[in-house]
């Protein structure tokens, strides 16, 4: 099984929790929103899918290296909390959603559920909170 | 400092003190471009869909750690490149090309379409080739 890991390593567990967040993100989330790129109203603004096909394809990058693409799903899981908490739950709670709000609630939602579980935190607290910042002079 | 390194010149460091500026110049940009999206976080319409505001919420969030850690939060960066690009190539020049598009066509090419050139010039290129590309992936077992 997994030795302990070392203050600056994560366990082999959680870089496999990781990938297979990364794996989901990549190719779940990324089957759904890149078709959107090709087949879509030639009027459409297209902020929304271009923005989570970015977020998949970069997630590609994360299985070789799930530490170093941490932002990544920092970014996922602040933008999901937004969402759920400034849209999501006051609409839910209100009974007043909009049409899209079927597609987005349970999708997002699930988001918000597991990463809590999948971020290493105490990595975290020790790389992006408490580590000094880069160099100033 | 050591000897060889400068405010230009990288030396011993991943890079240089210029180019920490530059990318903490960015961050600025971004934290200041986004805060009139931020804001519609707490006051929007009741039937607002959101994500397109979460989606820059995040990144906002993103950009307040980028000014600390440059180099750690370089992979957004690369998110930030890559969905422009994405953007430009699946709807930006073919609906500028057809003459047909969304109606903020025109601000969005700038907004948007113009980013990645920017981001071309702020990513640290040699750093991404030594630590997302040629550093050795994470172990398996």
């Amino acid at each position: 099984m997994t030795a302990p890991a070392a203050p600056q390593e994560l366990s082999l567990l959680r870089l496999y929790v990781l990938r297979a967040i990364y794996f989901l993100i990549a190719f779940g989330e990324g089957s759904q929103v890149v078709p959107a790129l090709f087949a879509h109203e030639p009027t459409a603004r297209g902020v929304i899918p271009a923005l989570l096909s970015g977020l998949c394809l970069l997630c590609l990058l994360g299985l070789r290296y799930p530490r170093a693409m941490l932002p990544l799903l920092l970014f996922e899981m602040a933008w999901k909390y937004i969402w759920f908490f400034a849209f999501g739950l006051p609409q839910y709670l209100s009974g007043q959603v909009p049409p899209t709000f079927a597609e987005d609630f349970p999708a997002i939602t699930f988001g918000v559920a597991i990463m809590p579980f999948v971020i290493p935190w105490g990595y975290v607290w020790r790389n992006y909170l408490i580590a000094a910042g880069d160099r100033w002079r | 400092m050591n000897a060889a390194t400068g405010f230009w010149r990288r030396g011993g460091e991943e890079v240089s003190l210029a180019r920490l500026y530059l990318m903490r110049a960015t961050a600025l940009l971004g934290i200041w471009g986004l805060f009139a999206t931020v804001q519609t976080l707490f006051v929007h319409d009741a039937l607002d869909r959101g994500v397109h505001k979460a989606l820059i919420g995040g990144l906002w969030l993103m950009a307040v750690f980028a000014l600390r850690y440059p180099l750690k939060m370089v992979p957004i960066l690369l998110f930030e490149m890559t969905w422009k690009l994405v953007w430009l190539l699946a709807f930006g020049l073919p609906q500028y090309w057809s003459g047909t598009g969304s109606p903020r066509l025109g601000e969005d090419l700038w907004s948007i379409g113009a980013f990645p050139f920017v981001c071309a010039i702020v990513i640290p290129w040699g750093y991404v080739w030594r630590h997302y590309v040629r550093a050795p992936g994470e172990r398996w077992r």
